[in-house]
């Protein structure tokens, strides 16, 4: 009997267990999941709120109304067509059109969730209509503006489809997001729908990184071997792979470099020796720091989760991993991110909207602060890899030279990657890189889509990046002060 | 020997008064409210039927036998919460609830005296095993399948669950034959249920009979090897089924991503999140929010209605009021002189707690979800009846145990 009360304990405290779990699982789950959850267009209880609530507006950090509700109930955006198109994707439409945009991500805030007892209770007995609050981004609407038309601008990207994206490489802030070809929130029963306009190429579409993944690659090198930044290889043009064939772009031979050099040049050989050198494990190991392969989580963002491949690891697709092709794929955004920790001393910052939020009396909402989301290297690399990516704009020969900006040190990585659609190849254009100032701590990326043979992410990508350094240089006010302020 | 009072309980642990006066207070006015909300008649009823039925459950009963007042308090919590959150959103479901309700508070007094007055259990075991298998077997003779599942009967307005009432029988077959070391019976017994479970889909149900029996075994025979052979055939049937059975897989399925096929399979679960997520911590408000778009609210998903309404909070709080009653339960099994009321009290403890735990698990994604109900919340006369008998067994070991202690007592003043 004595033992079989023990035993009994022992099953309460068994069944004591499994409810502690049921109680901690419930909270993590819904308070990492929660808003995903909430704000899904799918849930009816939003639905409802929407008939009832005056939706809040959505204001710029400049304090630029993006989107508010009119007299009528209607939907209202900016009022220029370039400027409501440039910023569409990441603001969302009142259709819900766009997954993830902020008029439907934030509806919590929009459409009056947050408010509380004492509010409603306060509603209640003025009889006045019940709204939402109103919603600040981190954003420069301006900057959006700019950076769609600068596709426009140069011949060669003009009319492609691409992405843009511009954070700050310190607090995570999204500063800029443009996504190409877009639609008019106003108008979209009038849109084209060839070319997807309603997806999100910065959060949604997953692209090969090409050579722009060389950051990783030499991320993993210099903590992996041991004076890797000394090492010498010899690119003669083409390397054979378990009877592949590697050339370089335009068929270079750029005889020995180090990793530098090799950095500089976007020299495949180079780095398709290194991903041989350092291994699958390491080279895996490295892309996991810097959140390939994570369930990306953020508070303000939905974003494609990027992926390192797991399978057929081949020799071949090993080397192929060395300069971003063999299936790694990632969203411009994360790019981004990558370059960013780079300037940031190897600290990945997690992507913010949200600058703050106030109810319709004027009550300031928490939005919740900036957060590391990982630290993806030493900072003695990030301090390496900054001088690799200075020299790779600006040094001579340097493949990111059309990124240069006057007064400013910008740092950055070119790319062109391939992949097949349909049995077709198509080549994209990358540029990612940032500025490295401390009163502009903003880092960029480029991606233009099907550049055609013979260009290269540094002639297409590149001079994108070029205006947007550019105008941030001349708008040092917008981008860093301002609305912001009164939240801080 | 601590000095005791009328009804056997020791002075100054008796949680009865003013939490139930508290409870009484909290149900009236919400009734009430809800009541104003509708204004009708049935909802001023209700207002005042269920503080005066929690006030019987709580102070009358006592008086009939004596019993574990901290753990009818809870009984009757949990009971008038259900009725609470069906009227707010089913008006017609928590009419019926609170009748069952009324009915379960008898069927629990007479399990308290049945586990009082029956002095030799081996004529009504022996009785019960092929009763049992017989009654189980019914819904596959004459039900017809709901949601999946073969487990109904239906006799006239009338729809009984016989598994819900063989669980009581279940317990007394178990404990018995554990109790008297013979394992050929129950084993055989149990095997049965589970079989003929299996073959009504009732996959949720099976797991129940399957943990109780199994943690019962552990309890009594302390045989590490048995139990390991009995998690092993439990894990090789589970894997087995999920090879063989179609329905089995679209569980684990929907389970591990309820998202890929919202529109049909996905829909309950991925509503019942939505539902956590918009109550947040502290809810949208008794009779607000928009829980009645989970298929199936009233019962296997009451817990998602609860939390939208009262927040996750109130849903952590109505967790630890399981695992108080737990506490209790696993006290009065420790309390037993005999074996036999050990493991009756534990097995219903057990039960009681395996339920709650496979259905809540189910609703927050956990683990897949088998549809059981949520003792003493969810609608549903079978489901209540039973859990309101499991409480019974309870009570009468927990009277026994005190009377028990009484006779020590006396004893004790004799001898001196």
């Amino acid at each position: 009997m004595k033992q079989q009360r023990f035993r009994f304990k022992l099953l309460a405290l068994f069944l004591f267990g499994l409810f502690l779990l049921l109680a901690v699982y419930g909270g993590y789950s819904v308070l990492v999941y929660g808003n995903r959850w909430f704000a899904s267009s799918k849930n009816p209880r939003v639905r409802a709120q929407k008939e009832s609530v005056v939706a809040g507006s959505v204001l710029d950090r400049c304090g630029v109304v993006l989107a508010s509700t009119d007299e009528e109930g209607n939907r209202v955006y900016q009022a220029d067509e370039s400027a409501r198109r440039a910023i569409v994707h990441l603001l969302g439409d009142s259709q819900g059109q766009v997954a993830n945009g902020v008029e439907t991500f934030q509806t919590s805030y929009l459409y009056g969730f947050q408010s509380t007892f004492p509010e409603l209770v306060a509603l209640l007995l003025s009889g006045d209509a019940r709204r939402g609050d109103d919603v600040t981004l981190c954003v420069d609407s301006r900057l959006c503006t700019v950076m769609a038309e600068s596709f426009d601008a140069h011949p060669l990207s003009a009319g492609k489809r691409g992405a843009a994206v511009v954070l700050n490489y310190r607090t995570g802030e999204v500063l800029g997001m443009t996504s190409l070809p877009s639609f008019d929130p106003q108008n979209i029963a009038g849109t084209d729908p060839t070319g997807e306009p309603y997806w999100n190429r910065v959060t949604q579409s997953l692209y090969p990184p090409g050579s722009t993944f060389k950051i990783v690659t030499a991320a993993a090198a210099l903590e992996n071997l041991t004076g890797a930044d000394a090492l010498t290889m010899n690119c003669t043009g083409s390397l054979s792979v378990l009877g592949q064939t590697i050339r370089d772009y335009g068929g270079a031979s750029h005889g020995t470099l180090t990793l530098k050099q090799a950095f500089t040049v976007s020299c495949n050989n180079a780095f398709t020796i290194t991903a041989l050198t350092v291994g699958d494990d390491a080279l895996r190991g490295k892309a996991e720091d810097f959140g390939f392969g994570d369930n990306f989580l953020f508070r303000d963002l939905v974003v494609e989760n990027s992926a390192y491949p797991t399978q057929n690891r081949t020799a071949f697709e090993l080397a192929a991993s060395g300069f971003g092709q063999s299936a790694i794929a990632a969203t411009p955004l994360h790019m981004c991110m990558v370059a960013a920790a780079v300037a940031n001393g190897g600290v990945m910052m997690e992507p913010r909207l949200l600058l703050g939020a106030i109810s319709a009396t004027g009550r300031s909402r928490s939005v919740g602060g900036e957060r590391v989301y990982r630290t993806a290297m030493q900072p003695e690399t990030a301090a390496l890899l900054r001088d690799y990516m200075d020299a790779a704009v600006n040094a001579a020969g340097a493949t990111g030279s059309r990124a240069r900006v006057s007064g400013l040190t910008v740092c950055g990585k070119t790319g062109t990657a391939e992949s097949s659609l349909n049995g077709e190849a198509i080549s994209y254009g990358w540029f990612v890189g940032f500025l490295d100032d401390e009163s502009l701590p903003f880092a960029v990326a480029v991606l233009v889509e099907d550049i055609g043979d013979g260009v290269g992410g540094g002639s297409v990508a590149a001079p994108i990046a070029g205006d947007i350094f550019t105008y941030l240089r001349d708008n040092v006010d917008r981008v860093t002060g301002s609305v912001a302020e009164m939240y801080r | 020997m601590k000095r005791r009072k009328r009804g056997g309980r020791p002075v100054g642990r008796d949680p009865g008064g003013l939490l139930s006066s508290v409870v009484m207070l909290f149900f009236g006015s919400a009734f009430l409210l809800l009541a104003l909300r509708d204004m009708k008649w049935e909802g001023f009823a209700l207002a005042a039927g269920v503080p005066a039925m929690i006030w019987l459950g709580t102070h009358v009963l006592p008086h009939l036998f004596p019993s574990d007042k901290l753990l009818l308090s809870l009984t009757n919590f949990l009971c008038a919460l259900g009725v609470l959150v069906l009227y707010a959103t089913s008006p017609g479901t928590a009419y019926r609830q609170v009748m069952y309700y009324g009915v379960g508070l008898v069927a629990m007094v007479l399990c308290v005296w049945m586990v009082r007055l029956v002095r030799s259990w081996r004529l009504p075991v022996v009785l019960l095993m092929p009763l049992s298998l017989g009654a189980l077997l019914l819904p596959l003779v004459m039900g017809r399948e709901t949601n999946g599942a073969t487990n109904w009967i239906y006799l006239g307005p009338l729809s009984v669950q016989p598994s819900e009432l063989v669980k009581i029988s279940l317990l007394l077959i178990l404990s018995f034959y554990m109790s008297r070391r013979r394992m050929l019976p129950w084993l055989l017994f149990s095997v049965c249920c589970l079989g003929v479970l299996m073959l009504q889909k009732d996959l949720g149900t099976a797991l129940l009979y399957y943990g109780v029996t199994l943690l019962l075994c552990f309890a009594s025979t302390g045989n590490l090897l048995l139990t390991g052979l009995g998690v092993a055939g439990g894990v090789g049937a589970a894997v087995m089924g999920y090879r063989m059975f179609a329905h089995v897989k679209k569980r684990v399925a929907i389970w591990r991503n309820p998202w890929a096929d919202y529109e049909n399979s996905g829909y309950q679960i991925v509503q019942g999140l939505m539902a956590l997520a918009s109550g947040g911590l502290i809810g949208v408000g008794l009779g607000l929010g928009t829980p009645t778009s989970i298929p199936v609210y009233e019962t296997d998903f009451i817990f998602a209605v609860i939390c939208e309404q009262f927040g996750l909070i109130f849903g952590v709080c109505v967790l630890l009021m399981y695992v108080a009653l737990i506490w209790r339960g696993a006290t009065i099994a420790m309390a037993a002189r005999r074996s036999f009321h050990g493991l009756l009290a534990m097995g219903a403890t057990l039960m009681l707690g395996l339920q709650t735990f496979v259905i809540i698990g189910g609703v927050i994604k956990l683990i897949p979800l088998t549809g059981v109900t949520m003792p003493f919340v969810s609608a549903g006369g079978s489901s209540l009846l039973s859990s309101m008998c499991l409480i019974g067994l309870l009570q009468g070991v927990d009277s026994l145990n005190d009377d028990d202690l009484d006779e020590d007592a006396r004893i004790a003043l004799v001898s001196d």
